[in-house]
């Protein structure tokens, strides 16, 4: 729990408390007056960076239920500004709290509206507290403070009236449904029975008011919490269960005080205000009577202390996130150390066992790769006998053919030959699966046909037939006739003599491109 | 939230900004060095397995060497494995054609380069180079083209393959005496492997 510096303020005293750890050891008490004023800056002096929430007991006090439509946002807060300013012209210290709904139709909304009517009693304090430059988180009335001791003590009658003495007097402080109602300060400066007959009476008084204001009725069973920190009120408590009827009153003693609300001893005897100082250190009421310029030092604080809390985050989570990667950085490293000696002490198994081995110029993978390489180039070699051996045998069925060139290629692409001409394909294995891309053998022949006198037709017949004859040979994938002794491509002129002799007259030269199948 | 209320921020904003700058920093830092450092676990991890396969299989691997020992040998004397034997080839074209009794080869020999159908053969570690060579030489008959290619082969110079060969008809005029009649013009690739590192050789 955060510390903080705890003020309560009231007409005859100020006291404040350093609230640390949950809870505060003692109260410093200064009395109201320019000396007290000098002594409490004194002990201002010696605060640091402490926020600072005060607390007003004073009969300078006003609230007020209003029920107001319901709505939201921004039309809600001007709606209840524009009623606290209405109400509290004169005191910039006021502020509403909405309580709850109406159960009507309208379902309108039930506001508290407090207010602090005279801005003279704390003022001077409050400007000491801003001169030491502490923050002031906020400033309550009492009587709000004590909503935190009906929520703590988890009393749920439906109209409770906690009464307590502090110096400025006696406290009765109404709620209805545990919410706060009213309340009010009475000064009642007699002693001993006296005083508690004052007591009495001035509960009585209250019940009366409470009537009259139409909070409740006379008829309506009242619950009264008598706060007795010095054990001096159990006649109070004895009195008025004998002499009120519709009353139920409890008194909450010392030792249960400090067992149920978790104050010490000592803090709660160094003063009057100390068990609701102690209640404000415990939660800060809602109903902030602090206007926006006396708060502003605190909001600046808080918006400090979050980003400095966020660079904090930040800087953690930074650092979590950086020690997280050394270490990895680290394991990973040592990993590689240990698998790095662990491969040299493989390497060094290894060069013990190669010394066992007959010497090689090279590698075991180098010499079989080597060896394998050359007898895969041995029997992917190809000799130009088979080309050869076929054109022979087709030469010897075709006389007439006379060969002039003829060419061998084993390469992915076919021997060079004039593009277009006629293509043979053989006719024994139609269903031969494609050539696929990879190296082939293919042959160029390159004849004429003789004896030729001019018969371009019967040159060309023949020319055909021999190419049918390779082609028929199984080893065959192909044969194409680029060149022919007559081209008759209609695109082309064509010209020549037709006088027929029975000497040789003009060639009839022909090209055929053979490929054969891959093997 | 007004002026007063942001410059109040202010320090703690540039504090802000500081740790951001400085996390992330820090941050990219770490991460490109635990990236470096788990690329290098990676590869002493590759070279941890390949040094326990190499133990592993240590044992194969002397059978291999003992199978493919003299095998390898012979192929380095042949000018298979190593570097290119030139003198040896035309030694072998000189050779061939005497025993074959041809008219004479005339060569032209080309630049070393990459054998193209090197992927096909696996190489591995060994590099296959190749080298054109083309020579044309004068026949009888047709017969004397693989009579030629095959002494040349068997001359024990070198691994070849004949790419393509060309055979055309040399006009005699009709003469029948001991004459060339065929002019053949082939394209050989002279192919050798060599190890690419030297650094793996074991001695």
């Amino acid at each position: 729990m955060a510390s903080k510096l705890l003020i309560s303020v009231s007409a005859t005293q100020v006291c404040a408390a350093r609230w640390q750890g949950g809870r505060f050891a003692t109260c410093s008490v200064f009395d109201n007056s320019e000396e007290g004023l000098s002594a409490f800056q004194e002990y201002l002096a010696q605060i640091r960076n402490l926020s600072v929430h005060m607390m007003v007991d004073a009969v300078e006090e006003d609230y007020r239920i209003e029920l107001l439509p319901h709505a939201y946002g921004s039309e809600r807060n001007e709606m209840v500004n524009r009623k606290l300013k209405q109400f509290y012209r004169n005191t910039p210290y006021c502020s509403a709290r909405r309580q709850s709904r109406e159960a009507g139709k309208r379902r309108d909304d039930r506001y508290l509206f407090c207010a602090l009517t005279n801005p003279e009693l704390i003022a001077a304090w409050v400007e000491a507290i801003i001169e030491r430059g502490l923050p002031i988180a906020g400033i309550y009335l009492l009587p709000t403070v004590s909503q935190g001791l009906v929520e703590k003590l988890e009393i749920d009658q439906t109209n409770l009236l906690v009464v307590s003495i502090h110096s400025s007097g006696t406290r009765l402080t109404f709620f209805r449904d545990q919410k706060l109602r009213v309340s009010r300060l009475a000064r009642i400066d007699l002693a001993g029975q006296q005083a508690i007959e004052g007591y009495a009476e001035e509960i009585s008084n209250t019940r009366l008011y409470l009537h009259a204001v139409r909070v409740m009725t006379l008829d309506e069973q009242l619950s009264v919490l008598i706060i007795d920190r010095e054990d001096s009120l159990t006649k109070l408590a004895q009195a008025i269960a004998q002499d009120s009827q519709n009353i139920e009153c409890r008194r909450l003693g010392r030792q249960e005080i400090i067992s149920s609300l978790g104050i010490s001893a000592s803090a709660l005897d160094s003063s009057s205000a100390a068990l609701y100082l102690h209640l404000l250190g415990l939660r800060a009421p809602d109903s902030n009577l602090a206007p926006a310029d006396i708060t502003q030092r605190y909001r600046q604080h808080q918006g400090q202390r979050r980003v400095y809390a966020v660079t904090g985050a930040t800087a953690f989570a930074a650092a979590a996130w950086c020690a997280m990667s050394l270490y990895q950085i680290f394991d990973t490293q040592s990993e590689t150390e240990a698998a790095r000696r662990q491969t040299a002490q493989l390497q060094a198994q290894y060069q013990e066992a190669t010394r066992q081995f007959p010497a090689a110029p090279t590698t075991a993978e180098n010499l079989k790769r080597a060896v394998d390489i050359s007898q895969k180039i041995g029997a992917t070699t190809r000799s130009p006998e088979p080309m050869m051996r076929l054109v022979s045998q087709a030469l010897d069925r075709h006389p007439a053919i006379v060969l002039k060139t003829l060419g061998w290629k084993y390469d992915r692409t076919d021997i060079d030959a004039e593009p277009g001409g006629r293509t043979t394909k053989p006719t024994a294995e139609p269903s031969a699966p494609p050539i696929a891309v990879g190296r082939k053998q293919s042959g160029l022949v390159e004849g004429d046909v003789r004896p030729f006198r001019g018969d371009y037709r019967a040159a060309i017949d023949e020319i055909n037939r021999f190419a049918d004859t390779l082609s028929q040979q199984p080893e065959v994938a192909e044969v194409r006739v680029v060149k022919m002794p007559l081209n008759i491509n209609p695109s082309l002129t064509l010209s020549g003599n037709t006088t027929e002799s029975l000497e040789q007259t003009g060639r009839a030269e022909f090209k055929l491109l053979l490929v054969l199948k891959q093997s | 939230m007004n002026s007063a209320d942001l410059l109040a921020l202010r320090n703690p904003v540039i504090a802000l900004i500081l740790i951001l700058a400085l996390a992330a920093g820090l941050i990219y830092y770490l991460d490109q060095s635990l990236t470096a450092a788990k690329r290098e676990l990676a590869g002493q991890q590759v070279q941890l397995r390949e040094a326990r396969t190499r133990l592993q299989k240590s044992g194969d691997e002397k059978q291999i060497i003992v199978r493919y020992l003299s095998n390898y040998q012979y192929l380095q004397r042949l000018g298979f494995v190593g570097d290119e034997q030139r003198i040896n080839w035309l030694e072998g074209l000189r050779l061939s054609n005497q025993q074959t009794q041809l008219f004479g080869v005339d060569y032209q020999i080309g630049a070393q380069q990459p054998y193209p159908y090197a992927s096909e053969l696996e190489p591995g570690q060994l590099t296959l180079q190749q080298s054109l060579m083309k020579i044309t030489f004068r026949l009888l008959h047709e017969g004397d083209l693989l009579r030629f290619l095959g002494t040349l082969a068997k001359q024990g110079v070198g691994v070849f393959s004949v790419n393509q060969c060309m055979i055309q008809r040399i006009d005699t005029g009709g003469s029948i005496r001991f004459q060339p009649n065929l002019q053949a013009e082939c394209e050989l690739a002279w192919i050798t492997a060599r190890p690419a590192a030297p650094g793996d050789k074991k001695l």
